[in-house]
């Protein structure tokens, strides 16, 4: 999967120092935009005494089912943001995460997810960041606004970004690749929370219609019948513990989790059950489809007192192979989730709970004309204010009320809860907001050009001059490019690493400066005492593309003209034995209008990922304009 | 629970698992057809020529594969084997040896990693060395350069396409490629590719391809009237066999080639011989089986040998000589003969960062003559 990570150590210590920074600040602006909210809250209300006694409308009481799945997925969406600021995150996600998951998919669900990857991987803290107050953002919404149309918004929110971490997190859950099992994790974490999304977004109407109880109960029934089917199906290698002295699937799977970096304790417990599987590999699949086929029989029936003796032995299954083979899913430093299981559990008991009497239903109020399916929709727009007429200071009823005073009743009379849900949409958008401005541009953030080679050093020197041939056959003389801006570097023809990826992040700075490509020279000087030859600058510009560039120029000479331009420049060019390229700094230097050395970039390409790639063109292209203002 | 209320869901689960199950596995894999190119080759670029005054060989050294792999050159002028390999260029992708002439040669790299042209350079005492014209990347056969003595190229391309670049006019231009060779001069023996060039002693520019056969060997010629073929016929036991054109050299006796005949089990191996203005002749076929070629070398005045897998390789001294079978050789992750003249049969043993030199002795054992370290710059190349 080209591009699909930085090429970077997850660990790198600035991009792991930008990321925490990164999180720390947005995480001051959640506390500011919670403080706003509440002092704004606080102080309407004083402004507005008859908001404090005004009475909102009583809403529906909400079905336990539904707040089981609102409160828990609540939790859920806020572990797995909390467990996206882990450190590694930032640059481990494509290629730790999202890649291996795809692996095994077809290529079409590879070259999906490569685009996300590579979409991450250009800014990898921006994205990160993003990924955290995104799923604390929905987390918070989720728990605070209990019933209404902002609740069901809420849903919509998790419906959604459930299954964009499906897609192009989880490869859709892996369902297109070969060892699809239950009991590993299909069809993916996510896919839960997107269904638990959709459930929590249906209107109140349809959750207090007993037959969507028995609807959801009966179709996770046939779900978990299907998947035992799966577990079962002959050749799929479940049934083998041991084939040949090789793990069969599940072992391998679970062998796999027990080598993950964790605690001991849980390591030895994965480790002694993945032996088990190796030695009984038959017997604990039988087990496995045993428990998945009879618990999905039970909740099939939709036959309340089985579905509840199905939905223990469930759970207890399921929190075993959650703690077994799942190995709780969140640990190694790189979990997102903790794993299919308990959000799994979560909607197997909602489906369960759901199929209960509503008792609730008794107490709806009657509707009257006008009032929405959602009664508590209406709450922050329609709550009137008791005995409205003897305090003045509430708004004036009817279509003269302005917009701006509507607002302002409704955000003074609605719940301290409501207004938080609202500042958690906010948490939302401050995650979202600068990944999507980072990704509306092309390029990558700077931030991996500066991890691979740390920081520019400054300079003020006046740049050394020379005169020798470019690609063209004319003679160039740096004098001649006074008044524009040089990004100047040092390559060699027939290099195979470093410098067609220099060249590259050369052409692609030529091509993001624009208008102002005509201010900036891209100069290169053949730093290789044997093929100096233009035919091989021109072969070398023919192999990278840049024989269009207008403002690229690729210089050479004999090695008595190149070595004191190479020294000058402090570039060593050494010639190494036994087959090995020429060894030659790799260091680009920019020089402004005026003729002056202003600034010498490390330049070393690193991984020559395209998102490393982007990334030093964008560092070249910074620097081009900064030696332009300079002058 | 009765048995209707379970049938619905069942088959319905039945049905939704035998989709995934569907998705989730592999497709069978389908009847391999007959593919439109060269038949694939087991055949390593690791190579061995000589000339009256000097003996050169490739071999891949440091890793088995990828930029840690960097192919050395190995120079015999009389005074032992060294290190020979030239110098600025990284070598992952093979060297290519051309043009061999007393004691200058031309060579040319093979593309790698992100180079994907074939610099090319000469020397005339092994020690200084001189850039030639840039080629565009050279195949991936031992013979895909060839030069004169005078300094005329000729470069067989990975699009499988030949050039040649002048010595007054140092650049290349487009000389034949395989589709138009193939509709011409190639079309009686059904061509398959291009598989090797060379010059004739004459000078004249020659390629060698792979055919399905028309009991001639594909062997091609550019005369004053256009390209001609002018392969050697083949023993009539072979007429009907698929050929390959496996290595194709020019040395002061004339043209060598190595021809494989059939494929699999009846795979056949045959020298052919053109002295200077003379007729081709062809050696009695030295049947392969199931061994595999693994490299290929040649003398100053005709005389070739193979490796064979198995540890095993088979020298042939020259026109109307036999293949001859050698002791078992040195252990080596890479082996290739070397016939220097005047000289034992030499066998070139590299492992990792060591080459072992070998001598076969008058008793027909291989003996230990050299031990060369070789410095790999590991990390060098990505």
């Amino acid at each position: 999967m080209p591009g699909m990570n930085s090429g970077l150590n997850i660990s790198d210590p600035t991009v792991v120092a930008a990321f925490k920074h990164a999180v720390l600040h947005q995480g001051l602006w959640v506390l500011a935009i919670f403080a706003v909210l509440a002092g704004a809250w606080v102080a309407i209300r004083e402004f507005w005494p008859a908001a404090r006694i005004a009475v909102p409308t009583p809403p529906v009481p909400e079905m336990p089912a539904r707040r089981l799945l609102r409160i828990g997925f609540g939790l859920l969406w806020i572990v797995d943001g909390l467990l996206q600021a882990q450190p590694g995150m930032a640059v481990g996600l494509p290629s730790q995460v999202i890649k291996p998951a795809a692996e095994s998919s077809p290529a079409w669900v590879q070259h999906l997810v490569n685009w996300a990857g590579t979409s991450w991987s250009y800014h990898p803290v921006q994205a990160a960041a993003a990924a955290v107050w995104i799923q604390v953002g929905i987390g918070l919404w989720l728990l605070l606004a209990t019933h209404g149309r902002l609740s069901r918004l809420a849903g919509v929110a998790g419906l959604g970004w459930g299954l964009v971490v499906w897609v192009f997190g989880e490869s859709f859950g892996g369902i297109f690749a070969p060892g699809l099992s239950w009991l590993t994790g299909a069809p993916g974490a996510a896919a839960c929370y997107a269904v638990a999304g959709l459930l929590i977004a249906l209107p109140a109407r349809i959750w207090r219609d007993a037959r969507t109880g028995s609807l959801m109960v009966r179709c996770f029934g046939v779900f978990l019948v299907a998947m035992a089917v799966l577990q079962a199906w002959p050749g799929r290698g479940f049934w083998q513990g041991d084939l040949h002295g090789q793990p069969g699937s599940l072992a391998e799977t679970v062998q796999s989790m027990a080598a993950m970096s964790q605690p001991s304790g849980t390591a030895d417990l994965v480790t002694g059950f993945a032996s088990l599987v190796r030695a009984h590999g038959f017997a604990v699949n039988l087990v496995a489809v045993g428990v998945i086929a009879g618990t999905g029989l039970a909740l099939a029936s939709g036959r309340r007192q089985l579905c509840r003796y199905a939905l223990y032995a469930l759970v207890m299954f399921g929190i075993a192979d959650w703690v077994l083979v799942q190995d709780l899913g969140i640990l190694g430093g790189l979990g997102t989730d903790p794993n299919s299981m308990p959000p799994m559990l979560l909607l197997a008991s909602a489906a369960v709970m759901a199929t209960a009497p509503a008792a609730v239903t008794a107490t709806v109020p009657a509707k009257t004309a006008g009032e929405t399916d959602e009664p508590a929709a209406s709450e922050a727009t329609a709550a009137a204010p008791v005995a409205a007429g003897a305090i003045p200071a509430a708004p004036a009823a009817g279509p003269r009320r302005t917009r701006l005073a509507r607002v302002s009743w409704a955000f003074a009379t609605a719940r301290l809860a409501t207004v938080t849900a609202v500042g958690a949409i906010a948490v939302i958008a401050l995650g979202a907001i600068p990944m999507a401005a980072a990704q509306s541009g092309r390029t990558a953030s700077s931030i991996l050009a500066q991890a691979i080679d740390g920081n520019t050093a400054p300079l003020n020197s006046p740049a050394p001059a020379f005169s020798l041939t470019d690609q063209h056959g004319q003679r160039v003389a740096l004098s001649s490019l006074r008044g524009k801006a040089v990004l100047l570097t040092f390559l060699d023809p027939v290099c195979v690493t470093d410098c067609p990826l220099i060249a590259q992040e050369f052409r692609e700075a030529g091509e993001l400066l624009g208008s102002q490509a005509r201010r900036v020279e891209l100069v290169a000087v053949n730093v290789n005492p044997l093929y100096h030859d233009i035919s091989y600058l021109q072969a070398f510009d023919r192999e990278q593309q840049l024989t269009g560039l207008r403002n690229w120029l690729y210089l050479t000479g004999t090695a008595a003209q190149l070595e004191p331009v190479w020294k000058n420049y402090g570039i060593a060019s050494e010639t190494l034995p036994a087959g090995a390229m020429l060894g030659h700094s790799d260091t680009a230097f920019v020089i402004a209008p005026n003729g002056r050395l202003v600034r010498e970039l490390d330049f070393d390409p690193g991984p020559g990922t395209t998102a490393t790639i982007s990334s030093f063109a964008t560092e070249l292209t910074q620097a081009a304009e900064q030696a332009l203002g300079q002058s | 629970m009765t048995a209707r209320k379970l049938t619905g869901p069942a088959l319905t689960a039945l049905a939704l698992a035998a989709l995934c199950a569907g998705c989730g596995s592999t497709a069978a894999a389908s009847q391999p057809r007959r593919s439109a190119t060269a038949p694939a080759l087991a055949m390593s670029l690791a190579d061995a020529e000589a000339t009256s005054q000097a003996a050169w060989a490739v071999l891949p050294m440091g890793s088995t594969s990828g930029p840690n792999q960097f192919w050395q050159l190995f120079l015999d002028a009389g005074r032992g084997w060294r290190l020979d390999t030239p110098p600025d260029i990284a070598t992952n992708g093979a060297v290519e040896l051309a043009g061999l002439s007393g004691a200058s040669l031309t060579t040319g790299v093979r593309p790698s990693l992100y180079l994907t042209y074939s610099p090319v350079s000469s020397t005339a005492d092994g020690k200084n060395w001189t850039a030639g014209p840039p080629a565009a990347g050279l195949a991936d056969v031992p013979d895909a350069l060839a030069a004169t003595a005078g300094g005329r190229l000729l470069a067989l391309s990975t699009k499988g396409d030949v050039s040649s670049a002048g010595v007054t006019a140092p650049s290349w231009r487009p000389l034949i490629s395989a589709r138009e060779l193939g509709a011409g001069a190639g079309r009686s023996c059904k061509l398959i590719a291009i598989t090797a060039v060379a010059y004739s002693p004459a000078g004249d520019p020659v390629a060698g391809a792979s055919c399905r056969s028309d009991g001639v060997a594909g062997v091609f010629e550019q005369t004053s009237i256009g390209w001609r073929a002018a392969g050697p016929a083949l023993p009539a036991a072979l007429a009907g066999d698929e050929t390959r054109v496996l290595r194709l050299v020019t040395t002061s006796a004339g043209m060598t080639a190595l021809i494989q005949a059939g494929t699999g089990p009846s795979a056949s191996l045959l020298a052919a011989w053109r002295p200077p203005g003379g007729a081709w002749t062809v050696s009695a076929p030295l049947t392969l089986g199931t061994a595999v070629v693994r490299t290929s070398s040649f003398g100053a005045a005709g005389s070739a040998a193979v490796v064979l897998s198995g540890q095993r390789a088979e020298t042939i001294s020259g026109p109307g000589a036999t293949w001859h079978g050698t002791p078992t050789l040195p252990a080596g992750r890479n082996l290739v003969i070397a016939l220097p003249a005047g000289e034992p049969v030499t066998a070139l043993a590299a492992g990792a960062g060591t080459v072992t030199i070998w001598r076969l002795t008058g008793g027909g054992q291989w003996a230990l003559s050299q031990k060369i370290n070789v410095p790999i710059q590991y990390g060098s190349s990505g």
